[in-house]
């Protein structure tokens, strides 16, 4: 239930001061004990804010110079290895041409080598011919005698044979 | 404000500050207002802390999480305080000024600011509500509530009457403080280079006196009269709505008449409502903010930046970029 004045503008003395009183008392409680810690967390979040984006900077310049390093370090290992390649690209080649030489000479060697061995076995093969050609023939030659043949006789006539035989080929070379 | 007894004739009566259930101090009666007022600022000053508390940076074991306030309370706290600081302190007091008031400016903003909100809950029904539902009955007089709590304290001309007193004394110490006795009287009369120049502008200076010798009060009392108005005409508004549907049931109409009255008058005060929370957060800022317009025009900074201080009331901040005066 409520009874009223209904003058709005009656002005009472003890809410007057009891405004003033529980203002001051909650103005100076509010002022000591909260807004210091409000604006002390604000002041705080903004230095460490600013402290970061500075921190950051720095990082990032850091990091720009560092990448700057690097790339002029990579620029020369590029330039050194592209060096390397050409050094590597030269040796293969003088190598290759002095392997190339080598096997050449040591090829037509071989085949010098090869050719005198041939005419060493083919004289050896037309000298044991002959030779067998000529005991061949003295032996035949006793059988249609019907004759012993001592062996000065058949020295004798081997080496007439073989004189003639080497006459025959030294006409047909 | 009682909405629920709004079938009552008179829609002022429910606004005006009552006794509460005869109780007296000092051989007055204890009105309701003052219990409001303890009450908000005990409640302010928890949540306040509460606030204070989560905004402060933690300790350090909670690593870069120390810096983040917790909860959607104290966010809106943050940015409150650092909008009015950053935004509207500054530019008009500067950083010396903002940051010897800051904290007085803060409680005065926030303190109207707690006052008006309550004063838009209907607590005064709801105690009448339990009151009913339990069955007790008070044997109250003329200009009495069976209330304890509750009711628009910044509606009473007694409640803004104090607050502006205590901003009147502010802007004078800060006068006394800043400019010395001389300076001040020299304020009076124009300033020093009126009261100093040629012989010819001393004749204006009698009325720049009285001007200004009145400005000191009439100042403090447009900040109170306007936060009373502002109050009493939003609430008037109010609870005037809601007094649509028993006068129609007064009237003798019809159900359908009085059903679409009661939903059309409803409405409207809903959307008054939201409208009187928007006036509550403006009339709290407007009485910050001229005071601190106040303190900042009885500096050096304003007597040597400006130099024109006669016509400082409202329509003439300190800063130019604020001239833009929010008006209610």
């Amino acid at each position: 239930m409520l009874i009223a004045s209904t003058d709005p503008l009656a002005f009472n003395l003890l809410p007057f001061i009891t405004t003033i009183v529980v203002f001051a008392v909650v103005a100076i409680a509010l002022g000591m004990f909260v807004w210091p810690k409000i604006l002390k967390g604000l002041d705080d979040r903004n230095a460490k804010i600013l402290h970061e984006i500075e921190s950051a900077e720095a990082a990032r310049a850091a990091a720009a110079s560092k990448q700057k390093e690097f790339e002029q370090k990579l620029a020369e290992a590029l330039e050194q290895s592209a060096q390397m390649i050409r050094e590597a690209k030269s040796e293969a080649v003088r190598m290759g041409d002095e392997i190339r030489a080598k096997s050449e000479a040591d090829l037509a060697e071989r085949a010098r080598r090869a050719g005198e061995e041939i005419e060493n076995a083919r004289r050896t093969a037309i000298a044991e011919l002959e030779s067998h050609a000529a005991t061949l023939a003295v032996s035949i030659a006793g059988r249609i005698l019907k004759r012993e043949i001592n062996p000065g006789d058949q020295k004798r006539m081997v080496e007439e044979s073989l004189a003639g035989m080497s006459d025959k080929s030294a006409k047909r070379n | 404000m009682s909405l629920f007894l709004a079938n009552e004739s008179d829609p002022i009566a429910h606004i005006v500050d009552k006794g509460v259930l005869g109780f007296k101090l000092f051989d007055q009666p204890v009105m309701l207002s003052m219990i409001t007022l303890a009450v908000c600022a005990i409640v302010l000053y928890l949540l306040m802390s509460k606030a204070a508390k989560s905004i402060a940076t933690g300790p350090a074991s909670m690593g870069n999480r120390r810096f983040i306030p917790i909860g959607a309370f104290s966010a809106l706290v943050e940015v409150v305080i650092v909008y009015l600081r950053n935004e509207m302190l500054i530019p008009v007091m500067g950083e010396r000024l903002t940051k010897r008031y800051l904290s007085f400016l803060l409680s005065l903003f926030f303190f109207i600011l707690a006052l008006n909100i309550v004063g838009l809950i209907p607590f005064i029904d709801i105690q009448d509500a339990v009151y009913g539902l339990m069955g007790k009955h008070f044997d109250i007089k003329e200009h009495e509530t069976s209330a304890i709590f509750g009711g628009a304290a910044t509606a009473s001309i007694s409640v803004t009457g104090g607050l502006a007193l205590v901003a009147f004394v502010v802007i004078q110490f800060q006068g006394f403080r800043e400019l010395g006795v001389k300076g001040w009287l020299e304020h009076l009369c124009g300033g020093h280079e009126l009261v100093h120049g040629s012989i010819f502008l001393w004749l204006v200076v009698p009325i720049i006196f009285i001007v200004e010798f009145f400005g000191l009060f009439v100042k403090p009392a447009a900040l109170a009269i306007r936060l009373f108005a502002n109050m009493v005409a939003g609430h008037t508004l109010l609870i005037t709505l809601t007094m649509f549907g028993a006068m129609a049931i007064k009237a003798g109409l019809g159900i359908f008449a009085v059903g679409g009255i009661t939903a059309v008058s409803g409405v409207g005060a809903i959307l008054i409502t939201f409208l009187e929370v928007f006036v509550a957060v403006l009339q709290a800022f407007i009485f910050m903010f001229l005071t601190a317009v106040f303190i900042s025009l009885m500096s050096h900074e304003e007597e040597e930046g400006h130099g024109e201080h006669g016509d400082a009331d409202e329509s003439a901040p300190a800063s130019g970029h604020l001239s833009q005066q929010p008006a209610h």
